[in-house]
């Protein structure tokens, strides 16, 4: 089971509304991620195997966490599916 | 539940907006008259695009401007707010955004289902159709009171 962190700024909106979404993604297609949320603080000592974010943030995380996974469209769920096959691909 | 955190006096239709601060500050007002926020409230929601981008830009056309609680939320209370003129916030896959969903969140829980709640609003085709049809605030409560 790999644990992904789905945050935002603020820990409050975004990725909330991000991890509703990832959650039912996750859901459907038995992906073997279990998920919890928070803000960019939440960073500091993260020991997860991804970050879930929106993109605009994914690009400033990149280089601090072992997988940033970033989200254009948060209703789009077949980018979400794609992009989360690409995580788990990536630790084959 | 939505209907919880929002009502009619959050709701504005048909704003006109010059650039995308604008349409924040606009959107974001009534929460600012109701004191649902802090004027800090809306300086931190600006803030924080400038900061680190337009990540509040969620789907196409739609933004949930907010800001962290600290900042100066009062009370967890939902705006809703279209623009007569959609206004480019820099976030490609998405621009330019029509609606706006100012969201002040208080508390964690408490805003919770409200937001799964506008998670299903947001692919409901019908509800985007009533935005820009509708200028009457009551029919959109009414919406989403169902």
């Amino acid at each position: 089971m790999y644990k992904a962190l789905v945050c935002c700024r603020a820990g409050m909106g975004s990725s909330m509304l991000l991890k509703i979404k990832a959650d039912q993604v996750i859901k459907e297609n038995n992906f073997p991620i279990q998920t919890e949320h928070g803000n960019l603080d939440s960073l500091v000592g993260f020991s997860g195997d991804l970050v879930i974010t929106m993109e605009d943030l994914a690009d400033e995380l990149k280089n601090q966490v072992p997988y940033a996974l970033g989200i254009r469209n948060i209703v789009d769920k077949a980018e979400m599916k794609e992009k989360i096959e690409a995580f788990l691909k990536s630790k084959e | 539940m939505l209907k919880d955190l929002t009502n009619e006096k959050l709701i504005r239709l048909g704003i006109e907006a010059k650039d995308w601060e604008d349409a924040i500050r606009k959107a974001a007002q009534p929460l600012l008259d109701e004191h649902k926020i802090k004027q800090s409230y809306i300086d931190d929601m600006i803030a924080g695009i400038k900061e680190v981008g337009p990540y509040i830009v969620l789907a196409k056309h739609i933004a949930l401007p907010h800001a962290r609680p600290e900042a100066g939320a009062l009370e967890s209370a939902i705006g809703v707010a279209t623009l007569k003129e959609p206004v480019v916030f820099g976030n490609e896959a998405n621009d330019p955004v029509k609606y706006l969903f100012c969201l002040s969140a208080k508390d964690d829980m408490e805003h919770l289902q409200a937001l799964a709640q506008l998670a299903e609003l947001f692919e409901d085709q019908a509800f985007f159709e009533l935005l820009d049809r509708t200028d009457d605030p009551q029919e959109i409560i009414a919406y989403i009171s169902k």
